[in-house]
Protein backbone atom coordinates (compact mmCIF):
# COMPACT_ATOMS: atom_id res chain seq x y z
CA UNK A 1 0.00 0.00 0.00
CA UNK A 2 2.96 2.24 0.59
CA UNK A 3 3.49 2.02 -3.15
CA UNK A 4 0.30 3.98 -3.67
CA UNK A 5 0.62 6.55 -0.90
CA UNK A 6 4.34 7.14 -1.53
CA UNK A 7 5.57 10.08 0.56
CA UNK A 8 2.03 10.60 1.84
CA UNK A 9 2.10 7.31 3.74
CA UNK A 10 2.63 9.40 6.87
CA UNK A 11 -0.99 10.56 6.56
CA UNK A 12 -2.54 7.09 6.54
CA UNK A 13 -3.14 7.28 10.27
CA UNK A 14 -4.98 10.57 9.93
CA UNK A 15 -7.27 9.12 7.24
CA UNK A 16 -8.07 6.20 9.51
CA UNK A 17 -8.76 8.66 12.33
CA UNK A 18 -11.18 10.64 10.18
CA UNK A 19 -13.19 7.50 9.58
CA UNK A 20 -12.98 6.47 13.22
CA UNK A 21 -14.30 9.79 14.48
CA UNK A 22 -17.19 9.96 12.02
CA UNK A 23 -18.21 6.36 12.81
CA UNK A 24 -17.47 6.52 16.53
CA UNK A 25 -19.91 5.77 19.34
CA UNK A 26 -22.21 8.76 19.63
CA UNK A 27 -21.50 11.06 22.57
CA UNK A 28 -24.58 11.67 24.72
CA UNK A 29 -26.27 8.84 22.83
CA UNK A 30 -29.99 8.66 23.31
CA UNK A 31 -30.59 12.33 24.01
CA UNK A 32 -32.73 14.18 21.53
CA UNK A 33 -30.43 17.16 21.45
CA UNK A 34 -27.12 15.51 20.73
CA UNK A 35 -26.16 13.48 17.76
CA UNK A 36 -22.92 12.78 15.98
CA UNK A 37 -20.77 9.73 15.38
CA UNK A 38 -22.55 6.56 14.31
CA UNK A 39 -26.00 8.09 14.88
CA UNK A 40 -25.21 10.87 12.41
CA UNK A 41 -23.94 8.29 9.94
CA UNK A 42 -27.07 6.21 10.44
CA UNK A 43 -29.29 9.16 9.54
CA UNK A 44 -27.16 9.97 6.49
CA UNK A 45 -27.33 6.34 5.39
CA UNK A 46 -31.12 6.27 5.80
CA UNK A 47 -31.50 9.41 3.74
CA UNK A 48 -28.93 8.85 0.99
CA UNK A 49 -28.03 5.14 1.10
CA UNK A 50 -24.39 6.11 0.85
CA UNK A 51 -23.18 2.51 1.23
CA UNK A 52 -24.88 0.04 -1.06
CA UNK A 53 -24.35 -2.63 -3.67
CA UNK A 54 -22.40 -1.44 -6.70
CA UNK A 55 -21.15 1.66 -4.92
CA UNK A 56 -17.69 1.06 -3.51
CA UNK A 57 -16.61 2.44 -0.18
CA UNK A 58 -14.24 4.92 -1.84
CA UNK A 59 -17.24 6.77 -3.35
CA UNK A 60 -19.04 6.93 -0.01
CA UNK A 61 -15.83 8.11 1.63
CA UNK A 62 -15.61 10.96 -0.88
CA UNK A 63 -19.21 12.01 -0.12
CA UNK A 64 -18.38 12.03 3.58
CA UNK A 65 -15.20 14.02 3.13
CA UNK A 66 -13.04 11.25 4.58
CA UNK A 67 -10.09 12.28 2.45
CA UNK A 68 -9.09 15.14 4.70
CA UNK A 69 -9.17 18.88 4.29
CA UNK A 70 -5.93 20.25 3.05
CA UNK A 71 -3.76 17.85 1.10
CA UNK A 72 -5.24 17.10 -2.32
CA UNK A 73 -2.38 14.81 -3.34
CA UNK A 74 -2.67 12.68 -0.23
CA UNK A 75 -6.46 12.60 -0.60
CA UNK A 76 -6.21 11.38 -4.19
CA UNK A 77 -3.65 8.76 -3.28
CA UNK A 78 -5.84 7.56 -0.41
CA UNK A 79 -8.77 7.21 -2.78
CA UNK A 80 -6.54 5.34 -5.23
CA UNK A 81 -5.50 3.01 -2.43
CA UNK A 82 -9.13 2.30 -1.50
CA UNK A 83 -10.14 1.76 -5.11
CA UNK A 84 -7.39 -0.80 -5.53
CA UNK A 85 -7.85 -2.85 -2.40
CA UNK A 86 -7.34 -6.51 -3.29
CA UNK A 87 -10.13 -9.00 -3.80
CA UNK A 88 -12.81 -6.34 -4.39
CA UNK A 89 -12.11 -4.98 -0.91
CA UNK A 90 -13.50 -1.53 -1.72
CA UNK A 91 -16.97 -2.97 -2.37
CA UNK A 92 -16.70 -5.46 0.48
CA UNK A 93 -16.28 -2.59 2.94
CA UNK A 94 -19.32 -0.84 1.50
CA UNK A 95 -21.36 -4.05 1.75
CA UNK A 96 -20.28 -4.59 5.36
CA UNK A 97 -21.19 -1.03 6.33
CA UNK A 98 -24.56 -1.29 4.57
CA UNK A 99 -25.31 -4.52 6.42
CA UNK A 100 -24.28 -2.91 9.69
CA UNK A 101 -26.62 0.03 9.12
CA UNK A 102 -29.51 -2.37 8.63
CA UNK A 103 -29.05 -3.58 12.22
CA UNK A 104 -30.81 -1.95 15.13
CA UNK A 105 -28.76 -0.31 16.46
CA UNK A 106 -25.78 -0.32 14.10
CA UNK A 107 -22.39 -0.87 15.67
CA UNK A 108 -19.83 1.93 15.70
CA UNK A 109 -17.12 1.18 13.16
CA UNK A 110 -13.37 1.18 13.52
CA UNK A 111 -10.85 1.16 10.68
CA UNK A 112 -7.28 -0.02 11.11
CA UNK A 113 -4.51 -1.67 9.12
CA UNK A 114 -2.69 -5.01 9.25
CA UNK A 115 0.48 -6.32 7.69
CA UNK A 116 -0.35 -7.71 4.28
CA UNK A 117 3.00 -9.43 3.69
CA UNK A 118 2.40 -12.84 5.32
CA UNK A 119 0.70 -15.35 3.08
CA UNK A 120 -3.08 -14.96 2.98
CA UNK A 121 -3.04 -11.55 4.66
CA UNK A 122 -3.42 -9.39 1.57
CA UNK A 123 -7.18 -9.03 2.00
CA UNK A 124 -9.58 -6.63 3.73
CA UNK A 125 -10.57 -8.17 7.04
CA UNK A 126 -13.91 -7.43 8.65
CA UNK A 127 -14.77 -8.39 12.21
CA UNK A 128 -18.22 -7.91 13.67
CA UNK A 129 -18.55 -7.51 17.41
CA UNK A 130 -14.86 -6.85 17.81
CA UNK A 131 -13.21 -4.81 20.58
CA UNK A 132 -10.27 -3.21 18.83
CA UNK A 133 -9.56 -0.64 21.55
CA UNK A 134 -8.71 -2.15 24.91
CA UNK A 135 -9.33 1.15 26.66
CA UNK A 136 -12.96 1.37 25.48
CA UNK A 137 -15.60 -1.08 26.58
CA UNK A 138 -17.24 -0.81 23.23
CA UNK A 139 -18.07 -3.35 20.55
CA UNK A 140 -17.36 -2.33 16.98
CA UNK A 141 -17.55 -3.44 13.42
CA UNK A 142 -13.84 -3.47 12.68
CA UNK A 143 -12.42 -3.08 9.20
CA UNK A 144 -8.74 -3.78 8.68
CA UNK A 145 -6.98 -2.74 5.49
CA UNK A 146 -3.99 -4.71 4.19
CA UNK A 147 -0.85 -2.60 4.08
CA UNK A 148 2.85 -3.07 3.59
CA UNK A 149 5.82 -0.75 3.63
CA UNK A 150 6.97 0.83 0.43
CA UNK A 151 9.66 -1.22 -1.27
CA UNK A 152 12.93 0.55 -1.61
CA UNK A 153 14.19 0.80 -5.16
CA UNK A 154 17.39 -1.20 -5.65
CA UNK A 155 20.37 1.09 -6.03
CA UNK A 156 21.07 1.86 -9.65
CA UNK A 157 24.23 0.32 -10.94
CA UNK A 158 26.85 2.81 -11.85
CA UNK A 159 27.60 2.89 -15.55
CA UNK A 160 30.94 1.60 -16.50
CA UNK A 161 33.24 4.16 -17.93
CA UNK A 162 34.58 3.25 -21.27
CA UNK B 1 -22.91 52.90 16.55
CA UNK B 2 -26.42 52.84 15.11
CA UNK B 3 -28.23 49.55 14.67
CA UNK B 4 -27.66 49.76 10.92
CA UNK B 5 -23.93 50.30 11.37
CA UNK B 6 -23.76 47.45 13.89
CA UNK B 7 -25.41 45.04 11.50
CA UNK B 8 -23.24 46.24 8.64
CA UNK B 9 -20.20 45.40 10.75
CA UNK B 10 -21.62 41.92 11.46
CA UNK B 11 -22.19 41.34 7.75
CA UNK B 12 -18.70 42.57 6.94
CA UNK B 13 -17.29 39.97 9.32
CA UNK B 14 -19.40 37.24 7.71
CA UNK B 15 -18.30 38.33 4.26
CA UNK B 16 -14.66 38.19 5.22
CA UNK B 17 -15.04 34.78 6.83
CA UNK B 18 -16.76 33.09 3.90
CA UNK B 19 -14.62 34.80 1.29
CA UNK B 20 -11.61 33.32 3.06
CA UNK B 21 -13.24 29.88 3.07
CA UNK B 22 -14.09 29.82 -0.62
CA UNK B 23 -10.67 31.16 -1.60
CA UNK B 24 -9.07 28.37 0.37
CA UNK B 25 -11.34 25.44 -0.50
CA UNK B 26 -13.12 26.53 -3.69
CA UNK B 27 -16.63 25.52 -4.70
CA UNK B 28 -16.85 22.58 -2.30
CA UNK B 29 -18.72 21.93 0.97
CA UNK B 30 -15.58 22.98 2.83
CA UNK B 31 -15.65 26.26 0.90
CA UNK B 32 -18.96 27.06 2.59
CA UNK B 33 -17.85 25.62 5.92
CA UNK B 34 -19.69 22.28 5.85
CA UNK B 35 -17.86 19.05 6.56
CA UNK B 36 -18.97 17.09 3.51
CA UNK B 37 -21.47 16.71 0.69
CA UNK B 38 -23.65 14.33 2.68
CA UNK B 39 -24.25 16.64 5.65
CA UNK B 40 -24.66 19.64 3.33
CA UNK B 41 -27.37 17.80 1.42
CA UNK B 42 -29.01 16.52 4.59
CA UNK B 43 -29.66 20.16 5.47
CA UNK B 44 -31.24 20.75 2.06
CA UNK B 45 -33.51 17.76 2.63
CA UNK B 46 -34.84 19.34 5.81
CA UNK B 47 -35.07 22.93 4.56
CA UNK B 48 -36.92 21.91 1.41
CA UNK B 49 -39.66 20.21 3.42
CA UNK B 50 -41.09 23.71 3.20
CA UNK B 51 -41.74 23.45 -0.53
CA UNK B 52 -44.51 21.81 -2.51
CA UNK B 53 -42.76 20.21 -5.47
CA UNK B 54 -46.04 19.30 -7.17
CA UNK B 55 -45.95 22.50 -9.22
CA UNK B 56 -43.33 25.05 -10.29
CA UNK B 57 -42.29 27.74 -7.83
CA UNK B 58 -39.76 30.48 -7.25
CA UNK B 59 -37.12 30.10 -4.56
CA UNK B 60 -34.73 32.52 -2.90
CA UNK B 61 -31.59 30.95 -1.44
CA UNK B 62 -30.12 33.41 1.07
CA UNK B 63 -26.44 32.76 1.76
CA UNK B 64 -26.35 30.61 -1.35
CA UNK B 65 -22.58 30.19 -1.47
CA UNK B 66 -21.59 28.61 -4.77
CA UNK B 67 -25.13 27.39 -5.41
CA UNK B 68 -24.77 23.85 -4.06
CA UNK B 69 -28.54 23.69 -3.62
CA UNK B 70 -28.90 23.57 -7.42
CA UNK B 71 -27.02 20.27 -7.58
CA UNK B 72 -29.33 18.84 -4.99
CA UNK B 73 -32.45 20.10 -6.83
CA UNK B 74 -31.13 18.54 -10.04
CA UNK B 75 -30.59 15.27 -8.28
CA UNK B 76 -33.80 14.89 -6.34
CA UNK B 77 -36.31 17.30 -7.85
CA UNK B 78 -35.39 17.47 -11.52
CA UNK B 79 -39.03 17.09 -12.53
CA UNK B 80 -40.06 20.35 -10.86
CA UNK B 81 -39.25 23.72 -12.45
CA UNK B 82 -37.70 25.97 -9.83
CA UNK B 83 -37.03 29.63 -10.58
CA UNK B 84 -33.93 30.08 -8.43
CA UNK B 85 -32.27 33.22 -7.08
CA UNK B 86 -29.15 32.85 -4.97
CA UNK B 87 -28.13 35.76 -2.75
CA UNK B 88 -24.82 36.05 -0.96
CA UNK B 89 -22.70 38.61 0.85
CA UNK B 90 -19.45 37.40 -0.65
CA UNK B 91 -18.58 38.48 -4.18
CA UNK B 92 -15.90 35.79 -4.31
CA UNK B 93 -18.57 33.18 -3.59
CA UNK B 94 -20.86 34.62 -6.25
CA UNK B 95 -18.08 34.63 -8.83
CA UNK B 96 -17.75 30.87 -8.37
CA UNK B 97 -21.51 30.39 -8.36
CA UNK B 98 -21.97 32.27 -11.61
CA UNK B 99 -19.12 30.36 -13.24
CA UNK B 100 -20.51 27.04 -12.09
CA UNK B 101 -24.08 27.66 -13.21
CA UNK B 102 -23.58 29.98 -16.17
CA UNK B 103 -25.33 27.65 -18.63
CA UNK B 104 -28.30 27.00 -16.44
CA UNK B 105 -31.69 28.57 -17.19
CA UNK B 106 -33.97 29.93 -14.45
CA UNK B 107 -30.97 30.64 -12.25
CA UNK B 108 -29.63 34.01 -11.19
CA UNK B 109 -27.51 35.38 -8.40
CA UNK B 110 -27.51 38.67 -6.54
CA UNK B 111 -25.06 40.31 -4.18
CA UNK B 112 -26.27 41.52 -0.81
CA UNK B 113 -27.81 40.58 2.49
CA UNK B 114 -31.43 40.45 1.36
CA UNK B 115 -33.29 39.15 -1.63
CA UNK B 116 -34.23 41.86 -4.13
CA UNK B 117 -37.35 39.95 -5.14
CA UNK B 118 -40.46 38.38 -3.67
CA UNK B 119 -40.49 34.61 -4.21
CA UNK B 120 -42.78 31.77 -3.26
CA UNK B 121 -40.27 30.37 -0.81
CA UNK B 122 -36.95 31.30 0.78
CA UNK B 123 -34.40 29.13 2.48
CA UNK B 124 -31.17 29.91 4.31
CA UNK B 125 -28.76 27.18 5.32
CA UNK B 126 -26.17 27.74 8.00
CA UNK B 127 -26.20 31.52 7.93
CA UNK B 128 -26.80 31.93 11.66
CA UNK B 129 -24.03 29.63 12.90
CA UNK B 130 -20.77 31.52 12.54
CA UNK B 131 -21.06 34.17 15.21
CA UNK B 132 -17.30 34.65 15.36
CA UNK B 133 -16.47 37.23 18.02
CA UNK B 134 -19.76 39.16 17.87
CA UNK B 135 -21.63 39.63 21.15
CA UNK B 136 -24.63 37.35 21.42
CA UNK B 137 -27.18 40.17 21.67
CA UNK B 138 -25.87 41.79 18.51
CA UNK B 139 -25.86 38.46 16.72
CA UNK B 140 -29.47 37.92 17.72
CA UNK B 141 -30.35 41.33 16.30
CA UNK B 142 -28.77 40.12 13.08
CA UNK B 143 -30.94 36.99 13.27
CA UNK B 144 -34.05 39.08 13.83
CA UNK B 145 -33.26 41.38 10.91
CA UNK B 146 -32.63 38.42 8.64
CA UNK B 147 -35.79 36.56 9.66
CA UNK B 148 -37.79 39.74 9.05
CA UNK B 149 -36.30 40.01 5.56
CA UNK B 150 -36.97 36.36 4.81
CA UNK B 151 -40.57 36.79 5.87
CA UNK B 152 -40.92 39.95 3.79
CA UNK B 153 -39.60 38.31 0.64
CA UNK B 154 -41.49 34.99 0.82
CA UNK B 155 -45.10 34.47 -0.21
CA UNK B 156 -45.50 30.88 0.93
CA UNK B 157 -42.97 30.67 3.72
CA UNK B 158 -39.32 30.24 4.54
CA UNK B 159 -37.02 27.82 6.34
CA UNK B 160 -33.76 28.26 8.22
CA UNK B 161 -31.54 26.13 10.41
CA UNK B 162 -29.70 26.68 13.67
CA UNK B 163 -27.11 24.80 15.68
CA UNK B 164 -28.75 23.13 18.67
CA UNK B 165 -27.60 24.45 22.05
CA UNK B 166 -25.67 21.85 24.06
CA UNK B 167 -27.42 20.20 27.00
CA UNK B 168 -27.50 22.23 30.20
CA UNK B 169 -24.08 22.89 31.56
CA UNK B 170 -22.13 21.87 28.46
CA UNK B 171 -20.02 24.65 26.99
CA UNK B 172 -20.93 26.14 23.63
CA UNK B 173 -18.37 25.99 20.85
CA UNK B 174 -16.30 29.14 20.61
CA UNK B 175 -17.55 31.47 17.89
CA UNK B 176 -20.60 29.38 17.07
CA UNK B 177 -24.15 30.53 17.74
CA UNK B 178 -26.42 27.83 19.08
CA UNK B 179 -29.89 28.08 20.49
CA UNK B 180 -33.03 26.15 21.38
CA UNK B 181 -35.91 25.76 18.93
CA UNK B 182 -38.49 27.55 21.02
CA UNK B 183 -36.53 30.80 20.95
CA UNK B 184 -37.00 31.43 17.25
CA UNK B 185 -40.15 29.42 16.66
CA UNK B 186 -41.91 31.66 19.18
CA UNK B 187 -40.46 34.80 17.61
CA UNK B 188 -41.65 33.85 14.13
CA UNK B 189 -45.07 32.72 15.30
CA UNK B 190 -45.68 35.98 17.15
CA UNK B 191 -43.97 38.42 14.80
CA UNK B 192 -45.33 37.03 11.53
CA UNK B 193 -48.56 35.47 12.81
CA UNK B 194 -47.17 32.32 11.23
CA UNK B 195 -47.39 28.58 11.65
CA UNK B 196 -44.03 27.16 12.65
CA UNK B 197 -42.63 23.67 12.49
CA UNK B 198 -39.39 22.50 14.09
CA UNK B 199 -37.57 19.53 12.58
CA UNK B 200 -34.96 17.72 14.66
CA UNK B 201 -33.39 14.33 14.96
CA UNK B 202 -31.87 14.04 11.50
CA UNK B 203 -28.43 13.18 12.74
CA UNK B 204 -26.89 16.64 13.05
CA UNK B 205 -26.56 18.85 16.09
CA UNK B 206 -29.04 21.36 14.82
CA UNK B 207 -32.68 21.94 14.00
CA UNK B 208 -34.59 23.31 11.06
CA UNK B 209 -37.33 25.88 11.51
CA UNK B 210 -40.06 26.06 8.89
CA UNK B 211 -42.27 29.14 8.90
CA UNK B 212 -45.47 29.25 6.85
CA UNK B 213 -48.23 31.82 6.74
CA UNK B 214 -51.01 30.89 9.12
CA UNK B 215 -54.08 29.53 7.36
CA UNK B 216 -56.10 32.25 9.03
CA UNK B 217 -53.95 35.12 7.73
Amino acid sequence: MGARMLDDDIYIGSFLDLFNVRFAPTPFSGTAEFFGGIEEMTELQKQFEIFRAKRPFSEGAALLGLGGLYNARAKNRWRDLLENLPDNGDQKISDALAANFRKEPPLPCYMMAHDSRPKGENVVKIYEGDRPLFYLEQTYLTISLPMAPRRKHPAKKAKKKK
Amino acid sequence: MSDGADLAAVRAGITEYYTGKVKKFGATPLGVDWTCVATQQMRFVQLLRLCDFASPFSLNDLGCGYGALLSYLDWRHADCAVDYLGVDLSQAMLTRARRLWRDRSNVSFAHGHASPRLADYSIASGIFNVQLDQPRDLWERFVVATLDQLHGSSRRGFSVNFMRAPPDGAPDRQGVYSTVPQRWADYCAAQFAAATEVIEGYGLREFTLIVRPSLGT
